[in-house]
């Protein structure tokens, strides 16, 4: 597992109830991947995930709610536009489509949340390590 | 870094800030200024030399500037404001960090950024068609730049930048040269080295200058003004020694066209014109668009208010600080494009088509601002056939 970098992002909602449900039950969960949690996946813009591969992620996950679950209403769809999109530039740029990935929960589903996360990083794994790694980074100098 | 730091010292001397006599012509012109935002290029020459330790002005005035050299334009005394301004950018970048409004929270700079990676490798050519001939090494390439990404990352407003690459490919051919067109290509680093990336920049220029000797090539074309300005003005500062040539398309266009056995079919639109500023006033070719235009037959063109060197800038340069003053500005030009009672506004670098198509799509405006946009490449393309035969140029794809 050395070497690879996942980012998870999670919806408040559903997904992180799904989350917190299963690190009480124990569930084991991919070591390397780092989570961060937003209060609706609407709120993450292409640019964002396109920071996460400027920074060296090799694969990043989205985890929403359903469509209709959406607590603000067009979260989930603001979520598969850019996914689209942002899908498109990864592929342009060689780095592939698959390694952006956009997953939706119920609030209960926690055991499918951890098979998506495994299923996630193993997918990631198989591919290697992310091939545009810039050698400056530069915005935090 | 304090701002009292030689190198500022520097720049103040080699780019004539001493000069400055302020007459505030220059914040008097600057579109930035005259749309309200609280910044003036007299000002912060004016502080920079006698109030260096106000440090927080000087740096958001830094960050400000669109670049679009206007003031420049109306200084009498020579200050090469944009210049100066890239290289504080430059300085300000390397000490405390980039600054400056990203638009679109920094994912154009971001891809950019990406293509750094030496091990890259892109698919950007899937929008080639079997109706364009290309080749994979020979001494003419053509420069692409960014257009297949733009079209993605601007879905949401329907600009088609890519159709100007396919007419440009379209016209090579069509002057029997088949282009070389390099899938390793990066980013030209126009917008980096705008921002105050110059490291960044500089990698971009060596990876793209690699992969063109690599395919064997001595002649880079170009569409865009600001590919343009960055391989023909800044990449030899970077590659000592370089032995590329570089083509603005139009240019070349225009001299084959007066060779002869070319001329336009006829094309009966009321039309007008924006400057791209890397066009107009930093290359000076005000007249050259013009002189094509004036080749198609029945296309009347209607000057805007401010036209050629004093054209105004599309409000946004390099995808930073675009805001409320720069949909100012862009409405207004697009006012002054109405007034022309043209139905066709040509411009000739992408930026323009994505900025100025960006705000027609205002929906506070209701349309009322909404015109067909145009690039002059494409413009050109469609109306250029061989003389004295009935064949136009080849088919464009459906």
């Amino acid at each position: 597992m050395a070497g690879i970098n996942l980012l998870g992002i999670l919806c408040n909602w559903s997904p992180f109830a799904c989350f917190n449900a299963a690190g009480m039950a124990h569930l084991k969960m991919p070591p390397n991947c780092v989570f961060m949690r937003v209060m609706c996946i609407g709120r993450i813009n292409q640019a964002l995930i396109l920071r996460a591969f400027e920074y060296g992620a090799d694969g990043v996950i989205l985890l929403e709610c359903k469509d209709e679950d959406c607590r603000y209403g067009p979260g989930p769809e603001v979520g598969h536009s850019n996914v689209e999109r942002v899908r498109k530039l990864l592929h342009l740029l060689g780095i592939g489509q698959k390694r952006l990935v956009e997953r939706s929960f119920a609030a209960h589903e926690k055991s499918e949340l951890v098979g998506a996360l495994w299923e996630f990083s193993e997918q990631i794994q198989a591919m290697g390590s992310n091939p545009a790694k810039p050698r400056q980074e530069g915005e935090s100098r | 870094m304090r701002l009292d730091d030689p190198r500022i010292k520097g720049i103040i001397r080699d780019r004539s800030l001493f000069m400055c006599q302020e007459c505030g012509k220059c914040s008097a012109s600057c579109p930035r200024m005259l749309s309200g935002k609280e910044y003036s290029p007299r000002l912060l020459s004016h502080k920079l030399i006698t109030e260096p330790e106000n440090e927080s002005f000087i740096e958001n005035s830094v960050w400000e500037c669109l670049t679009c050299g206007l003031c420049e334009e109306r200084c009498p005394s020579g200050v090469q404001v944009r210049q100066f301004i890239m290289e504080m950018r430059t300085l300000l970048a390397g000490t405390k960090g980039l600054k400056g409004y990203r638009s679109h929270d920094g994912a154009l700079h971001s891809w950019m950024r990406l293509m750094t990676s030496p091990d890259l490798e892109q698919n950007r050519l899937d929008w080639l068609g079997p109706e364009l001939q290309v080749a994979q090494s020979g001494p003419l390439a053509f420069f692409t730049g960014c257009a297949p990404y733009f079209d993605i990352f601007f879905s949401g407003i329907d600009v088609n930048t890519l159709s100007i690459v396919r007419d440009s490919i379209r016209l090579l051919n069509f002057l029997d040269i088949v282009p070389v067109i390099l899938n390793g290509e990066r980013c030209c680093g126009h917008d980096l080295l705008w921002t105050g990336d110059r490291e960044n920049f500089e990698t971009l220029c060596r990876l793209n200058y690699q992969e063109f000797q690599a395919a064997g090539v001595k002649e880079v074309v170009v569409s865009c003004p600001e590919c343009y300005q960055v391989l023909n003005q800044f990449m030899p500062e970077v590659i000592p020694g370089m032995d590329l040539k570089v083509t603005l398309l139009l240019d070349l266009l225009r001299r084959e066209v007066h060779k002869g056995g070319m001329r336009f079919k006829p094309l009966k639109r009321r039309a007008t014109y924006q400057d791209p500023c890397r066009l107009g006033r930093s290359e000076g070719s005000c007249e050259m668009p013009r002189a094509l235009m004036q080749m198609i037959p029945e296309l009347a063109l209607k000057e805007m208010k401010n036209s050629g060197r004093s054209a105004v800038c599309c409000g946004n340069n390099g995808f930073i600080n675009c805001d409320a003053f720069s949909k100012r500005i862009q409405v207004e030009r697009l006012q002054e494009a109405k007034a022309t009672r043209a139905d066709l506004l040509i411009t000739a670098c992408p930026k323009c088509m994505i900025h100025l198509t960006c705000a027609m799509r205002d929906p506070v405006r209701q349309g009322s601002l909404s015109m067909e946009i145009r690039d002059l490449v494409c413009v050109l393309a469609d109306q250029i056939e061989r003389s004295g035969e009935d064949r136009s140029i080849g088919s464009r794809r459906k």
